[in-house]
C-alpha cells in the first residue's frame, strides 16, 4: 500500500470539517475525492499534503509516518500537490518556475534545467513565457508541471482541471493520464463528474466531514446516501441513466454544502 | 544598435568607467562622492540578497552595519589592533546575531517580520548608547595617523576607492552566482510565494536563515569599511534607523532583487544627496528625510520593480522602433 490514512480528522473549534476519514491507495491507482461544496474534501486534502496538521488520526505513506510531517518533507518523500488556486511564480519564466521543482532532486543547474525542459515538452508548455502572462490553463498546467519535476509517486491534484473550457478539459484529461502512465498514482479532487467518470476507478464521497460512499463511479453514482447529499432528497432523484449534475454548473444543488 | 548595447559590452563598460573614475575625476571631492556611491552600493547589495531576493524586507540591517563598523575601532580601542582584526570578528559576530534573530523572526511573513527587525535594531542602538565599553553617547574612534598600511587610515581618498571597488565585485561575483545555482531560485520562489514554495520541497526557513547569514555578513563589511573610512563611529550612524532606511531605498531605487540593481540606486542617490546638501548647505540635513520620504512614495506609487525594471521595459521598445524606422 502506498497511502494509508486512517481516522482523519480536522476540527476548527467546534466545527468538524473532517471527521474519521480513511483512504487507503494502491500504488497506481487513481482515486477521486467528490462531494459538495465544503463537504470537507479539500481539508482532508490538506492533510495528506502535509498542509493541515490532522485534529486525529494517522497518515503512512510509503511505510513512514508522515502525519505530522512539514510540506516540504512531503514533496521529499514523493508527495506531490496543486493548489485549487494557482500559485504560480509570477515573476518568473515557465522553465524557472518548473526548475524550482527540479531542483529537489536534481541539485545541479544544468540537470534541474534538462529535467525542467523535459517536463514542460511533457506538458505541452512554452519554456520561455512569463508565468504571468498565462492564462487560467496554463497556469493549471505549469502547476502540474511544476510538481511534476519534483518526481513525485504520489500526486494529489486539487481542482486542477476546474474552469477550462471542454476542449481545454480533453487535453487536461490527455495530460493526467499520460502522468499516469509514467507510473504516478494519482489522487484527485474534482467537481466535474466528466473527469471522475472517465479517469478514476474508485470513488470517495465527502459530505459534511464524513465519508459516506466509496467504489466505483458507477455504484457511487447510484448511492441513496450520495444523491441526497447533492440533491437534497431521495425523492428527487433523477431517472436511470442520468448522470448527478456536477455541482459547479448551478447554484441549485447546495442542499448539502456546509460552509 | 542591439550589439553595442548588448549586457557583456553594457557590463564592460560599466566596469571600466568605476575602474578609471577616480583618475579621470581626481578632485577630491568627485572621489569623495565615488567612494560614497560605492559603499552605498556594497550595503543596498548585501542588503539586496535577503530583502531583494527572498523579499524578507528586514528594516533592521543598521544591525549589522553596526556591529561591523564598532568592532574593528573598539579592538584599535581596546587592544590598539589594526582595523583589519576587526573585520572578521564583525562578520562572525553578524553571522552569529543573524541566526539569533532569524529563528524567532522568520516565523513572522510580511510586515510583521519587517516590524520586529526595526525593534531589534533600535534596541542594540539603544543598548550601545549606554554601554561605556563601546563609548556609549560619544563613540569610538580609530587611528588618528596611520602607524602603516596595515591601519587601512589613508590621506587619499584613492586606496578607499579600490578597496570598496574590490568588495563590491566580490559580492556582486557571489551574488551573481547565487542567482544561478539552487539557492538563488530558491529564494526567489520564497518571494513568489512560501506556500507553494514548501510545496516543491523548498527547505523555506533554512533558506531565508541562508539568505540572512549571508547578507549580514556583507552588511557588517560595509559597516567596517565605513568606520574605517570615516574614522570614527556613534550609535547612530551605526545603528540608526535610517541606516537601515538607506540601504532598502538604494535597493528599491535601482530594483530590489535584481543583480545591478542596488549599485544603479547608488549611482543615482548619492549624488542627488551630496547635491541637496551642497545646495541648501547647513540646513539640508533635514531636506535627506523629505528626499527619502519623496522617493519611497514615488516608487511604490510608479514604479515599484525599481528603475531596473523600467529600464528592461523602456529599452526594447526603443529597440523596436530603431529597427521599424
Amino acid at each position: 500500500m502506498l497511502l494509508d490514512a486512517k481516522n482523519v480528522s480536522k476540527t476548527f473549534g467546534s466545527f468538524w470539517a473532517v471527521s474519521g476519514a480513511d483512504l487507503a491507495v494502491e500504488e497506481g491507482e487513481i482515486i477521486g475525492l467528490i462531494g459538495p461544496n465544503g463537504a470537507g474534501k479539500s481539508t482532508f486534502f490538506n492533510c495528506l499534503a502535509g498542509e493541515t496538521l490532522p485534529t486525529a488520526g494517522r497518515i503512512v505513506f510509503n511505510g513512514a509516518d508522515v502525519t505530522r510531517a512539514s510540506p516540504e518533507a512531503h514533496a521529499r518523500a514523493g508527495i506531490g500537490r496543486t493548489f485549487q488556486v494557482p500559485t504560480t511564480f509570477e515573476d518568473m519564466t515557465v522553465l524557472d518556475n518548473v526548475m524550482v521543482g527540479a531542483f529537489l532532486r536534481h541539485p545541479h543547474r544544468n540537470d534541474a534545467r534538462d529535467h525542467a525542459r523535459r517536463i514542460v515538452d511533457l506538458t505541452g508548455l512554452k519554456a520561455d513565457q512569463q508565468a504571468r502572462s498565462l492564462g487560467t490553463p496554463g497556469r493549471k498546467r505549469l502547476e502540474i508541471a511544476r510538481v511534476l519535476a519534483t518526481d513525485p509517486q504520489l500526486l494529489l491534484l486539487d481542482e486542477s482541471l476546474a474552469g477550462l473550457t471542454p476542449t481545454e478539459l480533453h487535453d487536461a484529461i490527455a495530460l493526467v493520464r499520460r502522468i499516469h502512465d509514467m507510473g504516478i498514482t494519482i489522487v484527485i479532487v474534482e467537481h466535474i463528474m466528466e473527469v471522475i467518470m472517465t479517469l478514476t476507478k474508485r470513488l470517495l464521497v465527502f459530505h459534511q466531514g464524513h465519508v459516506i460512499a466509496s467504489g466505483t463511479p458507477e455504484t457511487v453514482v447510484k448511492n441513496e446516501a450520495v444523491i441526497e447529499a447533492y440533491l437534497g432528497h431521495a425523492q428527487r432523484r433523477p431517472p436511470p441513466g442520468v448522470p448527478i449534475p456536477a455541482p459547479h454548473s448551478g447554484e441549485g444543488f447546495s442542499g448539502g454544502g456546509s460552509d | 544598435m542591439k550589439s553595442i548595447l548588448s549586457p557583456r559590452v553594457g557590463l564592460f563598460l560599466l566596469a571600466a568607467g568605476l575602474l578609471f573614475y577616480p583618475i579621470v575625476f581626481s578632485g577630491a571631492f568627485y572621489r569623495d562622492i565615488g567612494v560614497a556611491v560605492l559603499l552605498a552600493a556594497i550595503f543596498a547589495s548585501a542588503w539586496n540578497i535577503v530583502g531583494g531576493y527572498a523579499g524578507q524586507v528586514s528594516v533592521g540591517h543598521s544591525m549589522f552595519f553596526g556591529l561591523g563598523a564598532y568592532t574593528p575601532l573598539l579592538f584599535y580601542t581596546l587592544w590598539g589592533w589594526s582595523p583589519i582584526a576587526g573585520i572578521p570578528a564583525g562578520i562572525l559576530l553578524s553571522i552569529a546575531l543573524a541566526v539569533v534573530i532569524g529563528m524567532p523572526t522568520f516565523r513572522l511573513t510580511g510586515h510583521y517580520f519587517s516590524m520586529a527587525t526595526i525593534a531589534v535594531a533600535e534596541l542594540i542602538r539603544i543598548f550601545a548608547g549606554t554601554w561605556n565599553l563601546v563609548g556609549a553617547a560619544i563613540g569610538l574612534q580609530g587611528p588618528a595617523t596611520a602607524r602603516g598600511w596595515w591601519d587601512l587610515t589613508f590621506r587619499s581618498e584613492l586606496p578607499y576607492y579600490y578597496i570598496f571597488l574590490a568588495v563590491l565585485g566580490i559580492l556582486l561575483t557571489i551574488t551573481a552566482a547565487m542567482e544561478r545555482r539552487r539557492f538563488g531560485f530558491y529564494l526567489r520562489a520564497i518571494k513568489a510565494g512560501e506556500r507553494a514554495a514548501r510545496s516543491l520541497g523548498v527547505p523555506v526557513r533554512q533558506t531565508k536563515m541562508k539568505a540572512l547569514a549571508l547578507s549580514a555578513a556583507f552588511t557588517s563589511v560595509a559597516g567596517s569599511l565605513y568606520a574605517i573610512k570615516t574614522g570614527f563611529i556613534d550609535p547612530d550612524s551605526g545603528f540608526g534607523i535610517l541606516v537601515s532606511i538607506q540601504m532598502i531605498i538604494v535597493a528599491a531605487l535601482g530594483g530590489a532583487g535584481t543583480l545591478f540593481g542596488p549599485l544603479l540606486g547608488a549611482l543615482i542617490l548619492v549624488p542627488l544627496q551630496t547635491a541637496t546638501n551642497t545646495w541648501f548647505g547647513g540646513g539640508g540635513s533635514g531636506l535627506t528625510y523629505i528626499l527619502y520620504g519623496g522617493i519611497i512614495v514615488l516608487i511604490a506609487r510608479f514604479e515599484p520593480g525599481g528603475l531596473f525594471e523600467l529600464w528592461h521595459r523602456v529599452v526594447p521598445e526603443r529597440w523596436r522602433r530603431a529597427h521599424a524606422t
